[in-house]
């Protein structure tokens, strides 16, 4: 693949790519007025108050995260399988915007916990493990960084990736069979929403999927650039004679 | 499997002929003990005997983590990894040998560091020994398995001695909750509870499962 991308100006964004960039920005930018204002105008919780509105942030970030991985995950598999460096590029994309919604959702979590359950943090079985998945996919990020050689990076990094989903069930279950009491709702049951909370909370999902969305495709882009510029210049390194 | 037997006395052998990791987890695991002693309020004795199933598994997963690291880090040596790649064989078997000779190794130093531990707990762990050996060699075989599995990446890698603890120990976190919480009511019942056990069982099948068929990607020239 770094051969067909080769010819191209290092700064060119495919038309692909640009095309989606372009209708997600504009949905985007839509998305989050909407979001914005739903959540302004939602009912105030009778028990908790203001703070319960950080329930349309910190939920869909989680979302996005889970989502990023699972992008992380299934092009690494993919990878594997084809041996093609575009699901890889797709694959460290997934992992950097997972990383960074992860740890919104690890921020305001506590801000939340410390208003309602009057503890910054709590070691429920769905954020120990969520920790643990921060701490996986910050080790892939830090595994491709010091792997050398892009195969090599791309194979093993897919590999920890797979694992690293892969790894969370068996967490979970030794967290919540040996470890300590939920904290967390056990699932979002049709209804558990106030009247009212639904629409901003749909709304705030809906646009942390589309931002993580948005910022896969500008990463995938900042990666084929990057592959493109590094062909230009060993291409223009043999043409010198080096 | 005739590779897998072949890898396993090569590993044992070369740790006999050296002895090096051996002894270097042994010093570090012992050392760990003391500090323990140190760290704990009033000392490691009966009173803060609480804290020494938990205590003890620290032990063990540093001491693994550490010779672990050197098991594939020999390989380097004469670019011998490159031959165990190349070998007409199943990598899996490879790295299933190299798997179990970790586990002896550091089945001998935790078996030394257990005496020390209840020396200096003043714990008498005789009457539970059977027990107790199951127990860490259920913890150790997830622990190595998984172990054994990343260390073949992170000797690939630059900074490998910081890269394998950071791979490794979200996926030890299950084994050692698990293998603590044997360990725990063993302490204090003298017997093993069986969900614990049952958790293990899988974590280790899961690990050593997923370690064969991924070894393929891991073991490259």
């Amino acid at each position: 693949m770094t051969h067909a991308v080769s010819n191209q100006e290092p700064t060119s964004t495919s038309p692909g790519i640009s095309r989606a960039l372009t209708i997600t920005s504009a949905v985007l930018a839509l998305s989050i007025a909407i979001w914005a204002y739903l959540v302004y105008s939602a009912p105030l919780d009778s028990v908790q108050g203001l703070i319960q509105k950080i329930l349309y942030v910190h939920v869909p970030c989680w979302f996005a995260a889970y989502a990023g991985f699972a992008v992380t995950a299934v092009c690494g598999a993919f990878y594997l399988w084809k041996n093609d460096e575009r699901f890889d590029r797709v694959a460290v994309a997934g992992a950097e915007v997972g990383v960074l919604f992860c740890t919104l959702g690890l921020v305001t979590g506590p801000i939340w916990a410390k208003g309602t359950w009057g503890h910054w943090w709590a070691w429920d079985p769905r954020l120990t493990v969520t920790l643990l998945l921060w701490f996986i996919y910050l080790a892939y990020l830090l595994l491709r960084s010091f792997t050398e050689g892009s195969t090599r990076t791309a194979r093993f990094a897919a590999v920890y990736g797979i694992a690293g989903l892969a790894v969370i069930p068996l967490n979970y279950f030794a967290i919540q069979l040996f470890g300590g009491a939920a904290m967390h709702p056990n699932n979002l049951e049709r209804g558990s929403l106030g009247t009212g909370m639904g629409w901003p909370f749909a709304a705030g999902v809906f646009t942390a999927l589309l931002a993580m969305l948005h910022l896969v495709l500008l990463r995938v882009d900042l990666e084929n650039k990057r592959i493109a510029a590094n062909a230009n210049a060993a291409e223009w390194d043999s043409d010198e004679g080096f | 499997m005739n590779a897998l037997l072949a890898v396993l006395w090569k590993d044992l052998l070369t740790e006999w002929r050296s002895r090096d990791r051996a002894i270097a987890m042994l010093l570090f695991s012992m050392l760990m003990v003391v500090i323990f002693h140190f760290s704990l309020p009033g000392g490691a004795t009966t009173a803060t005997r609480a804290y020494a199933p938990g205590l003890l598994w620290v032990a063990y997963v540093f001491a693994a983590l550490l010779g672990l690291g050197r098991s594939f880090a020999i390989e380097l040596e004469n670019d011998a990894i490159e031959g165990l790649a190349r070998a007409p064989v199943d990598r899996g078997w490879v790295l299933l040998g190299k798997t179990i000779a970790n586990l002896l190794i550091l089945g001998f130093v935790q078996a030394v560091t257990a005496c020390i531990f209840a020396l200096v707990f003043e714990m008498n762990l005789m009457p539970i020994a059977l027990e107790l050996i199951g127990v860490v060699a259920l913890g150790s075989l997830g622990l190595c398995s998984v172990g054994t599995f990343f260390a073949a990446v992170a000797v690939r890698t630059r900074l490998r001695e910081v890269m394998l603890p950071l791979l490794a120990l979200p996926f030890y976190t299950p084994v050692l909750i698990a293998a603590a919480r044997a360990t725990n009511s063993l302490f204090e019942t003298g017997s093993v509870a069986f969900e614990p056990i049952q958790f293990l069982i899988v974590t280790d099948a899961s690990y050593l499962i997923v370690s064969f068929i991924l070894s393929d990607f891991v073991l490259d020239e």
